[in-house]
């Protein structure tokens, strides 16, 4: 069966019709002169930040700019390390996103398999109530969360970023409308086998949601790893901070310290990024399905 | 008979069992604190101190009245509508231009996607010092073409410009997987048939396309309003709301005025959060209202 | 206006890295007359809808021309070859009403308004699709949005239909009833149609000249009756009919063909393997008056009885031989039993039962031979 696609992107003059032919890319299309520049200017700021970083801070005072440091200063990268607690930072925020991206997935699931298969009393009631509050701002709740989480001893630590997020409303809608779409006839076997449910979605429902349970994780990294609002209004020591306020801080103490900060700031990216390219099948899938389930 | 209803009558303990935790963590920190939000908004309220007198309404009346909130009022609807439209447009195009196989097509994504992952923090150094105005690039680069030089973030009426530029470079990818993958889920049968319709590039694009990526569209729009409305990170961390109070926003405003304003103003904060839920409330409605009645989803 | 002419053509897909490239259509020469009903019909991929697609332009011309009213149209966009196309899922507009479906070529042609409703306002009767103008394609029934892609090709009144199997996912009544419309409608209108299809039921009925496609390669034209009668290969006997042609491995001794039992003169063959042809209603009974032949016994295994005849299958003392038009596990089975399988076709009256021994007649005069290695027809 042909594998055409007439390309309604076509640049005038060409004739209009553009095969992708079968596993062949086509030698230079003229869209490269498109994409490139784009590609290039979108990952300009990154790349600026890594060659900054490689400066020496009489460098980074000169206008022109310096375009190539010539040499590079890799001993930014341990002056920044030595200049603030990163490594403690680092930690508390990996700390931080782990429990509550497992935690997630655990509770998520449970909740989610509950709604999707199960029918009890006040089901859709509080279906709906969840729904709500996903309608609600994060600034709505913002200070009155803060008193619930100061009347639990909580400001100032770890738990009090754990704690209000073991459980997400989003995760919980996502898996729900997934575990609906796998064929129940698997589940309604091993009910009739006399597994119970507890079983069922361990050994059954979960293996078969990898890719769901893979993009939930990721996403929910990525939430938890760069959230700075409520670590702002929660953590007020240092030791405490998660990196991204201690990056902020970092700012407000090494002002004008471009090369410094730089450094401080590619190591700080280096971990998301490496999820990034690592799972990006699960990222883009996540975006993609948000946008398509309408 | 019996083994039936043994399984049927489980459920409801088994499915309360499998929600309760969830349901318990969401009530406590999702549900409850929207509530309580409601009832801070009548109270004069600090954080320190756990007496809240009541004071009725005086919180709402005194939202029109104050010069700094209609401020951050406007910025942020002035920041919603540079944002929303480049954001989006931007997108459409650059999703059209990845949507082909042709070699490299994964770098050029890759390098579209890539800025989701930075956290605001991290763009916001970032572009603090692309767009210094001393030493950054940026004027380095416009001075090339005759260009600036520019205050960016320290001149007041282009601070929130420059906040735009941020952000569109910071949201582009994720706005672009959306469109990317409605671009792809458009059956390439009706391309064809405007093909042999007659239809050129621009009419198949304007005629077939686009309305067949209207559920994208609208979701982009509602989404990206909401997250305009909502800015914070950006506005704390590289402008701190100035220069001037040029980027002062309804969220930083209602951060400041609960966090680090020193008078007992949390509920006045409280009051102007419910405000801000209720337009974005409104405004999602009629987005979706009126997208209904322009949106076509496929059969 | 709208002669259309295939002059060499070929479609070659090349491979990925590492593979060899694909040879859709091969060497395809055919003429389709000013105002013809031409049927391409072959199996899934034998390149019929890829012709199709070369003469509409959506894809390219690996080697070859192809010519409309004389003119070479291998580098004309499509939307200039003024031909109109019926795809097979329909592919109308889902965000337009039917009318606007319908408007939408004229209208990317700049054609009058005026003149836009007219011409809508009249095929939209012809079609009967006046009370459904204001609907959407999501609101319409299969039937329904088949004729709203009809309409759409009809609107514009091009030189030449293309229609790419436009009734194959309709149910089979609504597909009968509309090939009767679609031949009505040609004898109205007269236009060049090419109309592409795998089911050789409907290539029959509705073509002026069916033209038969394998792999490819084009293996007859002609009308439809002379392609029934006088199979130009193995592949066209096989594949045209239903039930197909019983094909049976014979030999060829002297002046006598055989298979198994069954045998009878033909003078000048060569002495060898041959493939025989019988068609189902070639098979008489014995019993039955006037029939001439040899005869050979039919083991009967399944008697279908169908109202105004009878099919029987059953299994001859011969061995089987392939068309290339068959099922796959048709034809291992084939390979491994040593009986042939084969249908007869039987007057309403012939009651056998499944298990009866049921002796039969062909008409020498009436049986097919063909080449054993090479498939074609021996006349």
């Amino acid at each position: 069966m042909s594998t055409t696609t007439v390309d309604p992107h076509a640049l005038p003059g060409e004739t209009g019709m553009v095969e992708a032919r079968r596993g062949r890319w086509l030698p230079f299309s003229p869209w490269h002169l498109i994409l490139m520049p784009m590609a290039l200017l979108m990952l300009v700021p990154l790349v600026w930040m890594v060659i900054t970083s490689l400066e020496t801070l009489a460098q980074t005072r000169r206008f022109p700019p310096v375009l190539w440091p010539g040499q590079l200063q890799f001993q930014n990268y341990p002056d920044a390390l030595g200049a603030a607690p990163f490594p403690r930072w680092f930690w508390n925020t990996a700390v931080v996103t782990i429990t509550v991206v497992a935690s997630n997935l655990l509770l998520c699931s449970l909740a989610a398999y509950a709604f999707a298969r199960m029918h009890f009393l006040g089901k859709k009631a509080i279906y709906f109530l969840l729904l709500a509050t996903l309608m609600v701002p994060l600034q709505v709740v913002l200070v009155p969360t803060f008193l619930i989480v100061k009347q639990l001893g909580l400001i100032n630590h770890l738990g009090a970023l754990i704690v209000p997020n073991l459980a997400n409303v989003f995760g919980i809608f996502m898996l729900t409308q997934f575990f609906r779409t796998l064929p129940i006839e698997l589940e309604e076997a091993a009910r009739i086998d006399g597994a119970s449910r507890l079983k069922i979605l361990f050994t059954i429902v979960l293996p078969l949601s990898a890719p769901a349970l893979a993009t939930l994780a990721v996403i929910q990294f990525m939430w938890t790893w760069n959230d700075f609002l409520w670590p702002l209004v929660t953590l007020y020591n240092e030791p405490a901070y998660t990196l991204q306020l201690g990056l902020q801080s970092f700012q407000g103490s090494h002002l004008t310290e471009w090369n410094l900060l730089m450094a401080g700031n590619v190591m700080s990216m280096i971990p998301m990024l490496v999820l990034f390219i690592v799972a990006q099948r699960w990222f883009i899938r996540g975006i993609a399905t948000q946008g398509l389930k309408g | 008979m019996g083994r039936f209803r043994r399984i049927m009558g489980s459920d409801h303990i088994a499915g309360w069992a499998f929600i309760l935790p969830s349901v318990v963590l969401i009530l406590l920190f999702g549900l409850f604190p929207i509530v309580w939000g409601f009832v801070l908004s009548l109270q004069k309220a600090s954080l320190l101190n756990p007496v809240r007198p009541f004071i009725g309404l005086a919180n709402y009346q005194a939202i029109p009245k104050d010069p700094l909130t209609r401020k951050a009022a406007l910025n942020t609807v002035i920041y919603t509508m540079m944002f929303v439209p480049s954001s989006i447009v931007l997108a459409l195009f650059v999703a059209s231009a990845l949507n082909r196989k042709i070699r490299l097509i994964r770098f050029y994504r890759l390098a579209v996607f890539i800025p989701v992952v930075a956290s605001t923090i991290a763009t916001g150094i970032m572009f603090l010092w692309l767009l210094d105005k001393e030493f950054g690039l940026a004027n380095w680069a416009l001075g090339t073409i005759g260009l600036g030089p520019f205050g960016f973030f320290a001149d007041p009426s282009q601070a929130l410009p420059s906040l735009v530029l941020m952000t569109v470079w910071g949201w582009l990818g994720f706005d672009t997987i959306v469109y990317l993958a409605a671009l792809q889920g458009v059956p390439q049968e009706l391309v064809e048939a405007a093909a042999m319709d007659g239809a050129g590039r621009w009419s198949t694009f304007r005629h077939v396309t686009l309305p067949l990526l209207s559920p994208a569209t609208l979701l982009l729009v509602v989404w990206s309003t909401i997250s305009a409305l909502q800015l914070f990170d950006e506005v704390y961390f590289v402008t701190k709301g100035g220069p001037l109070d040029s980027t002062s926003v309804v969220v930083y405003r209602v951060f400041r005025l609960a966090f680090t304003s020193g008078v007992p103003a949390a509920g006045y904060a409280a009051a102007i959060a419910y405000v801000l839920f209720i337009v974005i409330l409104l405004f999602t409605l009629a987005q979706f209202w009126l997208g209904n009645k322009v949106v076509h989803y496929q059969a | 206006m709208g002669s259309v002419t295939f002059d060499g053509v070929s479609k070659v897909y090349p491979g990925a890295k590492g593979s060899p490239s694909t040879v859709a259509v091969d060497d395809l020469s055919l003429e389709v007359g000013d105002g013809e009903f031409l049927i391409l019909v072959g199996p899934s991929g034998c390149g019929k809808s890829t012709a199709l697609r070369m003469v509409a332009g959506l894809e390219k011309i690996s080697a070859g021309e192809i010519r409309v009213d004389g003119e070479r149209i291998n580098d004309v966009p499509p939307r200039d070859r003024d031909i109109a196309m019926v795809f097979q899922n329909y592919a109308l507009y889902p965000h337009m009403t039917v009318a606007k479906n319908l408007a939408f070529g004229l209208r990317q042609r700049k054609t009058p308004r005026a003149e836009v409703s007219a011409r809508v306002a009249a095929v939209s009767s012809t079609l009967g699709l006046d009370e459904l103008l204001s609907r959407r394609p999501g609101q319409l029934s299969g039937g329904q949005r088949q004729r709203v892609a009809m309409g759409r090709a009809l609107v514009r009144e091009p030189r030449a239909f293309l229609m790419d199997e436009p009734l194959s996912n309709l149910d089979a009544k609504l597909r009968v009833q509309m090939r009767a419309e679609l031949k009505k409608l040609h004898h109205r209108l007269g236009t060049t149609t090419i109309y592409v299809t795998h089911d050789q039921v409907e290539a029959m009925t509705l073509g002026e000249r069916i033209a038969v496609m394998n792999a490819g390669l084009l293996q007859q034209i002609g009308v439809p009756q002379d392609v029934y009668d006088r199979p130009a290969n193995v592949f066209v006997a096989g594949f045209i009919g239903s039930p197909p042609m019983n094909l049976l491995r014979g030999t060829v001794s002297g002046t006598t063909v055989s298979a198994g039992v069954f045998s009878f003169a033909r003078p000048g063959l060569a002495d060898g393997p041959i493939t025989i042809g019988i068609r189902p209603e070639t098979f008489r009974p014995t019993t039955e008056a006037g029939t001439v032949g040899p005869s050979i016994d039919l083991q009967v295994d399944v008697v279908e009885p169908l109202g105004d005849e009878v099919l029987v299958h059953g299994t001859l003392d011969a061995r089987a031989a392939q068309s290339g038009a068959e099922a796959e596990d048709a034809v291992l089975l084939a390979e491994t039993s040593t009986r042939a399988p084969v249908t007869v076709r039987l007057a309403p009256d012939s009651r056998p039962a499944p298990g009866d021994r049921m002796p039969l007649t062909a008409d020498p005069m009436a049986v097919h031979l063909f080449d054993a290695s090479s498939g074609d027809a021996i006349r």
